[in-house]
């Protein structure tokens, strides 16, 4: 098979780190990057596997550069992060990372988790003020490390919420959250919403990502949640050979516990943080196999048409589908891909958007059935506030496959230690002998 | 008698066919997905009637609860 090269761009060489140039290149229905580094070789990385096209999956939208950038142009992306003025989408979610604690040891993790330094509250207060000096009232989202592990995680939260943040997530492992005053505490300070770590409901994924059999944490974590009322999305860091032969049993979970879950978000592994190996292909999952083994195992309840690329960041970084569940039927809303994107989309727009759509349908609706006129209507709009569900998916960068042009169309920002707006892949951004960009060295083994 | 009550409480006359209009069940589509709903329809053409009040109250809730990003 010819190969046939389809496009050019930036990305950086695996060792050194160094801005290079980078090749898309067509193999049959595979989507490779090709580079070479002067220094330490060329690289060949899977991109996309199969169907929807590469090609076909776009939403083209125009550049919504930072309101108030921190950073000069000076060396080219991705070495001025701040954000620099030609960043080309504004903050959907701003992430926080509260410890570097951890009460796990995962095999995968972006933050390279485990060390023992906590910013103290004023610390916080600053970077939730330069997040809205740089980008106005976006979502926050609460990470580390693990966040519950911050005895002050209320007061974290309450912060936030007085500084004008209307939605506020919390990035969680969830083993603190079987603890039912825990979670009463969290939500009474105001907690929206839960991004639950869930690779699964086999104890044996666990064991192989998270070194621990914590399913059965997991699932009291969702109880108390339910109890407590407080939306959740399920998050699967999903790894070939590991857990992605049981997406849609995580789907039918999350259904299960409707309304409290709202959606399950799947991210494909990436090779960024603490990684077990060097990745080779057979390592990765890209979306449109994603897509294509929810269709599969969901034996055609979920259609690969139900998928639609995003409207804030770049297209090639995520899909997304939206639901009603309604006496026990999945009722998907939002046309199907196949619809002709036409016009280019303002980019501010799908910001705007995106963040409106999270903190309506990822937080949980207190909508109570009224009596009067029109009920049937009543009763629709009630069903929508409380059964609304999605299913997403985002395909985070690392040094292998990161392509620029995707990176300056980041939506998700995290606060790096001194203030500054860093794209979450540039911030995560480790090379093989864990050299980073941004994210402070660490213990890395 | 109850349903007559009814015809007469909505007041409405269809256009088209002249006969009081009456409740329903109709599938509203939005989005692609199908919803079964009540509401004022014609017996003899089906044609359907949106109040104002619905048009800039519940649906449009519904609209907006819909939205995509």
């Amino acid at each position: 098979m010819m190969e046939e090269r389809i496009g050019v761009t930036k990305s950086v060489c695996p060792i050194c780190l160094k801005t290079i140039e980078a090749y898309k290149v067509r193999n049959d229905e595979n989507i490779y990057l090709v580079k070479k580094c002067s220094e330490h070789g060329e690289f060949r990385t899977i991109l996309w596997r199969g169907e929807p096209h590469y090609e076909e999956w776009e939403r083209p939208k125009t550049a919504a550069y930072p309101l108030n950038p921190f950073t000069e142009v000076s060396k080219g992306c991705p070495y001025d992060c701040g954000l620099c003025y030609d960043h080309r989408q504004h903050t959907c979610t701003a992430l926080i990372e509260i410890t570097d604690r951890c009460n796990l040891n995962c095999k995968f993790c972006f933050a390279n988790a485990g060390g023992n330094n906590d910013p103290d509250i004023g610390t916080i207060k600053y970077y939730y003020q330069r997040i809205l000096e740089s980008s106005g009232t976006c979502n926050i989202q609460l990470s580390g490390g693990e966040p519950t592990l911050r005895e002050d995680l209320g007061e974290i939260i309450k912060l936030g919420h007085n500084m004008g943040f209307e939605f506020i997530q919390l990035n969680t492992n969830g083993l603190k959250l079987k603890d039912l005053d825990f979670v009463k505490k969290l939500k009474s300070a105001g907690l929206n919403s839960v991004f639950l770590q869930f690779d699964g409901l086999d104890d044996s994924i666990y064991s192989t990502l998270r070194g621990q059999k914590i399913l059965k944490d997991k699932l009291a974590a969702i109880e108390n949640l339910e109890k407590i009322g407080i939306g959740t999305i399920l998050v699967c860091t999903v790894v070939p050979g590991v857990n992605d032969s049981s997406l849609y049993d995580i789907v039918k979970f999350g259904l299960d516990h409707i309304p409290t879950v709202r959606g399950v978000h799947f991210q494909p592994v990436s090779y960024f943080g603490r990684i077990p190996t060097i990745p080779k292909d057979r390592d990765r999952i890209t979306l449109p196999e994603l897509m294509d083994k929810l269709s599969k195992q969901s034996e055609g309840i979920i259609k690969v048409t139900d998928f639609k690329p995003p409207g804030c960041e770049n297209a090639l970084c995520s899909f997304h589908a939206n639901y009603v569940g309604m006496e026990g039927k999945l009722i998907h809303l939002g046309g199907d891909h196949n619809e002709c994107i036409c016009n280019i989309e303002k980019g501010e727009e799908g910001s705007r958007k995106t963040k409106a759509f999270v903190e309506r349908n990822w937080s949980l609706g207190q909508d109570k059935l009224k009596e009067g006129k029109y009920s049937s209507f009543t009763q629709l709009l009630h069903i929508i506030k409380n059964n609304y569900f999605s299913i997403s998916a985002m395909a985070f960068q690392d040094a292998w496959n990161l392509d620029i042009e995707r990176l300056m169309d980041c939506c998700i920002h995290v606060v790096s230690k001194k203030g500054n707006l860093i794209p979450f892949c540039a911030y995560n951004l480790t090379s093989q002998h864990g050299k980073n960009l941004y994210r402070e060295m660490r213990h890395f083994k | 008698m109850d349903k007559k009550k009814k015809i007469n409480k909505s007041g409405w006359i269809c256009a088209k066919c002249s006969c009081p209009v009456e409740e329903g069940p109709i599938k509203a589509m939005y989005l692609s997905g199908n919803f079964d709903v009540k509401l004022l329809r014609c017996p003899v053409c089906k044609n359907v009637l949106v109040p104002e009040d619905l048009a800039l109250g519940q649906m449009l809730e519904v609209e907006k609860g819909l939205e995509d990003k």
